[in-house]
């Protein structure tokens, strides 16, 4: 966002539209994530935008993206508690467990592989999926991560690095040229 | 000095997050150790992969507009917002969007609504014909040496829009306008019309064959215009038409039910579905009903009987219901099974592939040595997981089934392929011959263009091979594009939420899940004006025919399976009753100057309405016409068939859950009791079930007792 003369302006139309266009996906998957259901994740968003639309610029500064998640984060958070669903943030288990599901695997060739890294970020623990996302897909800091997660800078740094190697290692697996069982015939 | 490869600061110093300190002295550790550089350089090249796959992935608009829409909607109501050009954007779809918004919430689809403009042959179109030739001369199935004669001369109407349908969808669109179009005449009266049928809409011709390709005359579908469209999932409920110049009622009999399954989940996991999430027709038609057996060899009974409307007790309900021939187990033709399972790494929850998995088991369980099993996987790729094996070797089928594993993208069109032509190289003649596809419906490789799967499909149907549609998942359920695949592949759509449902669809309806005994089933309903002052058809929205489509035996309708019942509703406001409430009464329609020719009928009988039914054996191409009359002895409610009143209960139901503006006095606490009087045997416990959703759905709305 370009500073701005007035105080307190809002955002404008064309504000707004940049950074719907520039940040709605991502939020919605970050919301969906946490939510475990997207109906709910859509509103979430739709809550965090219309919040925008009443938020001083100032405030805003240049950090558009860790205010967003921010918001969008705690909005999300409030209906795990006021739902009483097992939350995110509850299930310490998310940290360490793998997600039980098996490898994947694919016959990749280059035009195809688009897509199927984030196939495979879909198997890593929630929370290492959330902060690669705000990393990678946000360009968020360490620092700005820490802020909306309320995690430690450097646990950031060891989620991002653990989900960077298992994330490495499970690409190198999956692209090898095999399928494990097609188009295999049982017989 | 020795740098640990897991040191999580590695990797911060390859992201670039170190302190201008820290990561100077990173640098000079690593300076005499090529395997950390090396480990950096790799840490920096598979971060640029993954920004890039974000970034791809942040591009791919689907879950872009459903909320905008709904901001959009918010600012409307406020005024309170400034959007500049985002408002101006809006504009463009914002008609379309708003009255799509709820049916993309449920199956986010808005995005390749919005792409799906009809477009020139695509390589995969070309493709899904070359398929379909090569397989057609490989294992003829019956149903193709019927086909009738394929005229010549016209280019390839696979890919052309016929006028004659753009007139049919034209068709649909009166229909749904309010009845005061029936003022211009345009249902005209039985001879106020004689030989003017609205103008064919001018289409250019998208798509010519390449020369030297057979032509092959496709019969008209029912809905070529519509499946391109954003507006095709909003449900526009039927309005009350009157009866003096809009005499006949034509719809396409449906068996889905996977509406029902997909609201009982909504209201399970505590919210109320979105409305256009529920189709009124497949409420109702997920309940069996007592319908009397059909006589001597034909395919189905009809039934019609009538009460008063409970919603509005001055008003009649009409009850229309079919019932398809029992097939013993035992007497079920010998089956070609092909499960063409999804199993991308979208279907990697619980509710997901490893459902599939257990529905599967529950099938396999059923089949004896006549039947034959194969499986088709297809993610990124496809393959052929199990070639056809007969139906004893269970242990085989089953570690076949207990093999897969979900991961990888969906290339739908793919498996679709393949499986059709498994099915054809086993085609069992006059046996069952189907393909049973699992999906969530998330296609995202290959052919991921709604409009070309169905098309494909719609190839594909015409080899004599079924098929049957099983949804799960939750959030990127495209219900729309397995409906419309369904409808396409001469088949049946149900959702599975869970074993339970696996096992009605699959195991207590087996017969008529798999075994089509009748295809292409149209009913008619002429109304006589002397009883009827209007009629209004409850649901089934998407299944409307034009009067003429009735004879035309080109045109395609649905299936009815062994077993199965189908009902249909229609609310009568009965000639001489003042319509009280507002939202039913029909507009005065000015009389007719010339006339109509009813003056020579039978209008003075007591005769309420004539129920006309045209079907297709399954393998047949000509249709045969049934024909039932009903007089109406006024009947109460009180008084109604146990049967009629859960009809009336879901129905209800079904316009509470969509707001309707024709839902009457009724209320969820009116359902349930309606429900419970109407519960009868209920010996799989279906009944009980809905009760209680009703009772879960009557906590969940907000103002209503």
């Amino acid at each position: 966002m370009q500073s701005v003369g007035l105080e307190a302006e809002k955002m404008n139309g064309q504000q707004m539209d940049a950074l719907l266009r520039r940040f709605e996906r991502p939020l919605l998957q970050y919301a969906t994530r946490i939510l475990g259901d997207s109906d709910r994740a859509r509103d979430v968003v739709q809550e965090t935008f219309v919040k925008l639309q009443d938020e001083k610029r100032q405030q805003l500064d240049d950090a558009p993206a860790k205010w967003l998640f921010t918001v969008c984060r705690n909005g999300a958070l409030n209906i795990c508690r006021k739902e009483k669903r097992m939350t995110y943030l509850d299930q310490e288990l998310l940290e360490t467990r793998e997600s039980e599901q098996p490898d994947p695997y694919e016959k990749l060739e280059a035009k195809e592989a688009s897509g199927f890294l984030l196939k495979i970020l879909d198997t890593l623990p929630p929370r290492q999926q959330e902060v690669l996302q705000l990393k990678f897909q946000n360009d968020l800091s360490y620092q700005e991560i820490s802020e909306i997660t309320q995690l430690s800078v450097s646990n950031v740094g060891v989620m991002i690095h653990n989900a960077l190697k298992t994330l490495r290692q499970r690409y190198g697996y999956a692209s090898r040229d095999f399928l494990p069982f097609a188009p295999r015939t049982v017989s | 000095m020795k740098v640990n490869l897991d040191d999580p600061n590695l990797t911060a110093f390859a992201l670039g997050e170190l302190s201008v300190d820290d990561h100077a002295k990173m640098a000079d550790a690593i300076a005499d150790s090529p395997e950390a550089q090396s480990y950096v350089a790799e840490t920096q090249q598979f971060a640029r992969l993954l920004r890039a796959e974000y970034e791809a992935d942040r591009q791919q608009p689907s879950p872009r507009s459903p909320f905008v829409v709904r901001m959009e909607e918010e600012r409307r109501a406020s005024w309170r917002y400034q959007w500049g050009s985002l408002a101006a954007a809006l504009a463009i779809f914002g008609v379309i969007a708003a009255v799509a918004f709820t049916a993309i919430q449920r199956s986010g689809t808005l995005s390749k609504l919005l792409t799906d403009n009809p477009k020139p042959a695509t390589p995969q179109e070309s493709a899904s014909e070359t398929i379909l030739e090569m397989e057609a001369p490989a294992t003829p199935g019956p149903l193709l040496a019927l086909q009738p004669p394929k005229p010549s001369g016209t280019a390839a109407p696979e890919f052309v829009e016929e006028p004659k349908l753009a007139d049919k969808s034209l068709g649909y669109d009166q229909r749904q306008k309010p009845a005061l179009d029936a003022a211009a005449g345009k249902y005209g009266g039985l001879a106020l019309n004689p030989s003017a049928p609205p103008p064919p809409m001018p289409m250019k011709r998208a798509y010519v064959a390449g020369a030297g390709e057979t032509p092959e005359a496709e019969p008209p579908s029912r809905y070529r215009q519509d499946f391109n469209t954003a507006t095709y999932d909003k449900v526009e409920e039927n309005p009350f038409l009157p009866a003096a110049t809009n005499p006949l009622s034509t719809f396409s009999i449906d068996v889905d039910t996977a509406s029902y399954a997909n609201v009982r989940r909504f209201i399970n996991s505590g919210s109320l579905p979105p409305k256009d999430a529920v189709r009124v027709e497949e409420m109702i038609n997920y309940f069996t009903y007592d319908y009397r057996e059909p006589e001597g060899d034909k395919p189905f009974s009809i039934d019609v009987d009538a009460t008063a409307c409970p919603w509005d007790s001055s008003h009649r309900l009409l009850r229309i219901g079919l019932k398809g021939r029992e097939v013993a187990n035992e007497k079920r033709p010998a089956s070609n099974l092909v499960f063409l399972l999804d199993v991308s790494g979208s279907m990697t929850p619980a509710e997901r592939l490893p459902l599939v998995k257990q529905a599967m088991r529950l099938l396999v369980d059923k089949l004896t040595e006549k039947d034959h099993v194969a499986i088709v996987i297809y993610a990124g790729g496809s393959g052929l997981a199990l070639k056809s094996t007969t139906g004893d070797q269970k242990e085989k089928i089953l570690r076949a089934l207990e093999e897969l594993q979900a991961g990888g993208s969906t290339n739908g069109a793919e498996g679709i392929e393949l499986a059709y032509k498994v099915a054809a190289d086993n085609f069992i003649n006059g046996g069952v011959n189907r393909v049973i596809l699992a999906t969530d419906g998330d296609f995202n490789i290959g052919v991921t263009n709604q409009g070309d799967l169905i098309r494909l499909i719609e190839a594909k149907a015409k080899t004599g091979v079924f098929l049957s549609v099983l949804g799960v998942g939750t959030d990127n359920l495209k219900d729309s594009t397995m409906q419309k695949l369904a409808d396409k592949g001469n088949g049946n759509y149900a959702y599975l939420d869970s074993v339970d449902e696996a096992r009605k669809v699959l195991v207590q309806q087996i017969n008529g899940t798999l075994m089509t005994i009748a295809k292409d089933v149209k009913i008619q309903v002429e109304f006589n004006p002397a009883r009827v002052a209007s009629y209004r058809l409850i649901g089934y929205e998407k299944r409307l025919l034009r009067k003429e489509d009735f004879n035309n035996d080109k045109v395609d309708a649905g299936e009815i399976g062994a077993g199965h019942t189908v009902t249909a509703l229609y609310e009568i406001v009965p000639a001489g009753a003042g319509a009280t409430d507002p939202a039913t009464s029909v507009p005065p329609v000015d009389p007719l100057k010339y006339g109509t020719n009813t003056t020579n009928t039978t209008n003075g009988s007591g005769e309420v309405v004539t129920v006309k039914l045209r079907h297709k054996k399954p393998d047949g191409e000509t249709s045969e016409l049934s024909e039932r009359s009903f007089t109406d002895n006024g009947s109460k409610f009180e008084n109604a068939a146990p049967d009629l009143k859960f009809a009336a209960a879901v129905a209800e139901f079904g316009m509470l859950l969509r707001d309707s503006q024709y839902k009457g006095k009724g209320t969820f606490g009116a359902v349930i009791e309606w429900a419970q009087e109407g519960k009868g045997r209920d010996t799989a416990g279906y009944r009980a079930g809905f009760i209680e959703m009703a009772r879960k759905a009557q906590s969940l709305k907000p103002r209503e007792g």
